[in-house]
């Protein structure tokens, strides 16, 4: 099979989808009818392109949208959980923490009551009157 | 939401055309469907509107289709079993014209195939059919002959009155 194009037939397909001068259709009318050749591919490409060109719109079946919108509300809420899921983490690791130096504070102290846990010292009756006598010794 | 579903409504028969054009009636044509309107979805807050929505989705659908093409690495897949119990030429012989042709477009080279589709299916001009691509209007222009020279060619015996 030759598929090297002739002039004419390149020609012939230009015209159909890109301007041609007028010289050139005055040219491709004449060979178009004085040449049989060229008339039977100009009918067989227009046939061709005739079964080709789409006449009704196509669909991917019903509840189409419907299926999308669907996807998309699940795929929101999939990057929601993972979204909780990753500060989840986070969360976790900023109560371990806390405990720890709770704990820390508390072996530190040394004292097993909240307020040697969170670092609260404990003033005796002694303590603050022996910080009242010596701010008195002072004056 | 409610206006994206009206976008997806509207031109799910464009994308729908394209996709079918180049990768059949298949599952993964309807797959495709769904990535290029999540793709678009995703793509919402970059979307300046320079171009058409569906020229915008139609080019999501051709670059989809393409790359399905690529990983199928088979271009007859929807005749492949009728291939390996006829072979090539009991197929064409089986064939009415317009499977025939059907079947002929899908031996078409992809990028033959995408200019095709835009142009001779889906009626887009020649300098849309460039623009979509992305290539010359000199390079469309060639495709589409060389395209619908090859059909011709595979047809001629079928298109003779």
């Amino acid at each position: 099979m030759n598929d090297q194009f002739s002039e004419h037939e390149e020609l012939l397909l230009r015209s159909w989808d890109a301007p041609v001068s007028a010289r050139e259709r005055d040219t491709l009318a004449e060979v178009i009818q004085n040449n049989p050749a060229i008339r039977q591919q100009s009918d067989q490409y227009q046939k061709i392109r005739t079964m080709l060109l789409r006449t009704e719109p196509d669909s991917f079946g019903p509840f189409f949208a419907e299926r999308i919108m669907n996807m998309i509300k699940q795929r929101t809420q999939q990057i929601d959980y993972l979204i909780f899921f990753f500060f989840k983490k986070y969360q976790v690791l900023l109560v371990g923490v806390l405990v720890a130096l709770l704990v820390s504070n508390m072996l530190l102290t040394d004292q097993l009551t909240l307020k040697g846990i969170f670092g609260l010292e404990q003033e005796t009756t002694e303590d603050v009157f022996s910080i009242d006598l010596y701010e008195n010794l002072i004056k | 939401m409610a206006a994206f579903k009206t976008l997806v409504v509207r031109h799910e028969g464009q994308v729908a055309g394209v996709i079918r054009s180049l990768l059949g009636t298949t599952p993964e044509a309807e797959d495709v469907g769904q990535e290029v309107f999540i793709r678009f979805y995703d793509a919402l807050n970059k979307f300046r509107g320079e171009s058409k929505v569906s020229t915008y989705l139609v080019r999501i659908a051709i670059n989809l289709s393409l790359n399905e093409l690529k990983k199928r690495k088979r271009t007859a897949s929807r005749y492949a079993s009728m291939e390996a119990a006829d072979g090539i030429k009991g197929i064409e012989e089986t064939l009415d014209l317009k499977e025939h042709l059907q079947y002929a477009f899908d031996k078409l080279d992809p990028d033959f195939r995408a200019v095709a589709t835009l142009r001779l299916i889906e009626g887009y001009s020649t300098e849309e059919t460039a623009g979509i691509l992305e290539i010359p209007l000199g390079t469309a222009l060639s495709r589409l002959a060389r395209a619908q020279q090859k059909l011709r060619l595979s047809l001629t015996k079928k298109l003779r009155p």
